[in-house]
């Protein structure tokens, strides 16, 4: 038998079941069973021979009956058959005429085929009944294990859920040492840094006239090397900034933001020989403040690696490969880049040109990624060297995206 | 410059204080700072205790404030001052090296009245020292109680 499990919710249920099974379930063993019928009709006989000796008449055959349904009962089908036949040859033989022989008169022969038919009866409702109980007991051993598997899952889940919390705080507790860092990189790195610019500057101011050209050349070196790094650390911090910053998501009209951006750079190179295109954008979802950083980036690397061209030419357009989707290009005429060295673009303090040839830190394609990332979007370059460069980047469209047309300025 | 306002300098870094001294003297700003050299003895000059005992009853002008500092954070002396009826009304600026937007809020939420990051490049330096001088010390009305030559 099935071992039960106490649970609240069905255990009142699950109590009486048992109790049944233990108190009128029939019994297991078959000899017990067949004995089980035997006694019960002989116990029937001795009490129809007690009716019988006390003048009591026409009693016998219910009290054979009771031992036959008893039997059916507890002891199944085929027990109650054999009590059925003991109780018909009994009552033959001690209450019917002649006495003490099995022989039956024929007029009385609907009388025992009538008792064989209640009897057959009677076995075969416990027969449905039984049937009925082992579907169910079967239907209730599967959803015991259904239950089993169920509460394993559980558990797992429990557990997976407890190691996830568990990473999560260990993660909590590097990113603050991330930003405990990166806050003394800000404030400690900087102040030592600043130092070695005031005091280089004040011994320039103090001793320029007791230096040589040389001299004053290495005190110059030191000095804008100083400052680079001060620029670096400032990229490096605004970079990790990024990567901890809340981006607030909203539509972004890409042409109005490219318009912009391109007419405040446009300004600042008049004296260049500058030819812009700008195809159709669209509107997309994203941090205006970040998209604008990422066209910032591109289109001034745009400008600064075009620098030896007469006239440059900057495109700036977009390609819709699917209704989800939208790709940004910056492409330009300058000096472009290797292709093998594609894998080095994205990289941070990675630069493919000699700092004489085009200044900068290297962080400006890295931010652009990481921004790109955050936005769920995809950054690649295209060029070959001094054929000019394309770099894309994919954003995801706005719900109802219109795809407008911007004149160049 | 008839006249000329108590600064405060509140700094731990000697080579700071040096600098932002010079860049003070430059501009003939330097002759009444005060340099604190942490959290605790810019409290002490406020509250006119130990060495700062006997010294007169008026509060600075303006007072310049570092945030990283020994004993007593910049923070720390900011929540006190603003908190206490009498020195509330000093103006603060924040002077420091943090760039990060959390210290600039919560100064600001604290009450300070400017947030300067100081500029690695030392010309820089040295003008946004001269504009904070010559602006809280020459040409800013500083409230009633504080020391004016």
């Amino acid at each position: 038998m099935t071992e039960f499990v106490e649970r609240p919710a069905d255990a009142g249920v699950r109590h009486s079941l048992e109790y049944w099974n233990q108190e009128f379930q029939r019994i297991h063993s078959p000899i017990l069973r067949y004995s089980f019928s035997v006694v019960s009709v002989a116990i029937a006989l001795g009490v129809g021979l007690a009716f019988q000796y006390y003048q009591f008449r026409d009693v016998q055959l219910p009290v054979f009956t009771v031992a036959i349904a008893l039997t059916t009962w507890y002891a199944g089908a085929v027990p109650a058959a054999l009590a059925v036949l003991l109780a018909s040859a009994s009552f033959d033989y001690f209450f019917t005429q002649p006495l003490y022989s099995f022989y039956v008169y024929t007029n009385e022969l609907p009388y025992y085929l009538i008792f064989v038919v209640w009897a057959a009866i009677v076995a075969s409702f416990s027969a449905v009944r039984r049937r009925t109980e082992a579907n169910l007991r079967r239907a209730r051993d599967d959803l015991e294990v259904e239950v089993e598997e169920r509460r394993h899952r559980e558990h797992e889940i429990r557990k997976l859920n407890q190691q996830l919390g568990k990473r999560a705080a260990e993660l909590e507790v590097i990113n603050t040492e991330l930003e405990a860092f990166s806050y003394s990189v800000s404030h400690d790195l900087r102040a030592p840094l600043r130092h070695i610019v005031g005091y280089s500057e004040l011994l320039q101011r103090q001793a320029s006239s007791l230096l040589d050209e040389k001299s004053q050349r290495f005190m110059r070196t030191i000095l804008e090397a100083a400052k680079k790094m001060g620029n670096l650390i400032d990229d490096l911090l605004a970079f990790s900034r990024i990567g901890r910053a809340e981006t607030n998501k909203a539509e972004v009209d890409l042409a109005h933001l490219v318009q912009e951006v391109v007419a405040e750079i446009a300004r600042d190179t008049k004296q260049r020989d500058i030819v812009w295109q700008i195809g159709p954008l669209p509107v997309c979802q994203g941090d205006y403040s970040m998209l604008r950083l990422v066209v910032v980036n591109l289109v001034s690397n745009a400008v600064k690696f075009t620098s030896m061209r007469k006239p440059a030419e900057i495109e700036i357009g977009s390609v819709s490969h699917n209704k989800e989707e939208v790709e940004v290009f910056v492409r330009d005429n300058g000096a472009g880049f290797d292709m093998q060295y594609e894998n080095k673009l994205f990289g941070v303090f990675q630069r493919l040109h000699l700092p004489e040839e085009f200044e900068g830190t290297g962080i400006g394609l890295a931010t652009v990624q990481r921004i790109i990332h955050r936005h769920g979007g995809k950054v690649r370059g295209e060029g070959a060297v001094d054929q000019g460069a394309t770099f894309y980047f994919s954003l995801p469209k706005a719900q109802d995206g219109i795809e407008r047309i911007v004149n160049a300025p | 410059m008839t006249t000329l306002a108590r600064i405060l300098l509140v700094e731990d870094d000697p080579n700071d204080v040096e600098l932002t001294l010079t860049a003070l003297a430059d501009h003939n700003l330097a002759n009444e700072v005060v340099v604190a050299r942490d959290g605790q003895q810019a409290l002490d000059y406020l509250y006119r205790r130990r060495e700062f005992a006997t010294r007169s009853t008026d509060n600075p002008a303006v007072m310049l404030l570092d945030l990283k500092l020994p004993k007593v954070s910049g923070l720390e002396v900011l929540t006190q001052i603003k908190s206490d009826e009498r020195l509330k009304m000093i103006p603060i600026v924040v002077l420091t090296s943090s760039h990060e937007e959390k210290d600039m809020m919560r100064s600001y939420a604290l009450g300070v009245n400017a947030y300067v990051v100081k500029p690695v490049d030392f010309h820089e330096f040295v003008n946004a020292v001269k504009e904070l001088g010559v602006f809280w010390a020459v040409i800013n009305e500083p409230p009633p109680g504080s020391v004016k030559k």
